[in-house]
């Protein structure tokens, strides 16, 4: 069995995670933006990750069955969610009104993405370990008893 | 008798051993996938395959050689699960992963054991 297979699974798993983990960073960090570079008003950015299209040979080839991919981030695109309106009138980019337009980020919600983002991080992290602590378990055969 | 014995011994444990590390990598991709939509959980089937064996040893019978014919570890797909954050699963796999690294280890540690009694043997005994 080849045990770079179960690190690269893991590796894809930890490579989502942390884009995840960036995005939300992303997120927090502009929920007070009025205004990004291209002059219009930031939009949450959202994640979708799906099962990874690499091949990871299980062994066994014509009898595994089912194959494994690991995961991959399918894309990281900008939600169509509805700004808030803040009643800021001293704020120079409030409307004629005296209302602001903030990005419709949710922090309740990203602060979630966050935790469940680390949490499952760490699920790689062990289950890299986990397949580690195997293979020097299985190096010490036929060593002096 | 000997020779029956010691074969299927290790064979038994290298096809136990090809499954546990086939799990691993199932469940390394079940927990990478913890996120993924439409994911469908892998799993491995291999103890169900060794009923012929069990049921040899519960009636005290010898075990065959001919009893593991066609065992071998096989990766199943479950069905595509619909929901995107399947991370309620994450402590089952975690648990799964921890439960299947101790039956590695301890198969492991079964074929040394073995070893060194065919090691004694072909020593006579001598230290």
């Amino acid at each position: 069995m080849d045990y770079r297979n179960a690190f690269a699974i893991s590796a894809t798993g930890m490579q989502v995670e942390k884009t995840r983990l960036d995005v939300t960073a992303v997120n927090l960090a502009n929920v007070h933006s009025t205004r990004g570079a291209d002059g219009k008003l930031f939009r949450p950015l959202h994640v979708s990750v799906a099962e990874g299209k690499t091949e990871f040979a299980v062994g066994f080839e014509q009898l595994a069955g089912a194959r494994l991919h690991g995961a991959q981030v399918l894309r990281i695109e900008e939600t169509d969610a509805a700004p808030r309106q803040l009643y800021e009138p001293g704020n120079p980019d409030a409307d004629d009104k005296g209302f602001v337009s903030m990005p419709g980020i949710n922090q309740v919600t990203e602060m979630v993405n966050l935790s469940s983002a680390l949490r499952a991080y760490e699920a790689n992290v062990v289950a890299m370990n986990a397949a580690k602590t195997m293979a020097l378990k299985a190096l010490e055969l036929g060593g002096a008893s | 008798m000997f020779g029956q014995t010691e074969a299927i011994t290790v064979d038994m444990v290298r096809l136990a051993l090809d499954a546990a590390s086939m799990r691993h990598l199932a469940i390394a991709n079940n927990i990478a996938n913890v996120n993924s939509a439409g994911y469908a959980p892998a799993s491995v089937d291999f103890e169900r395959q060794m009923a012929a064996a069990r049921g040899a040893l519960r009636q005290g019978e010898p075990l065959q050689g001919g009893m593991l014919a066609g065992v071998h570890p096989v990766l199943r797909r479950g069905a595509p699960a619909g929901e995107a954050d399947r991370s309620a699963l994450l402590d089952t796999e975690v648990a799964n992963m921890a439960q299947n690294t101790v039956q590695y280890q301890a198969l492991l540690a079964a074929l040394k054991q073995h070893m060194s009694i065919l090691g004694s043997a072909v020593s006579e005994g001598k230290r």
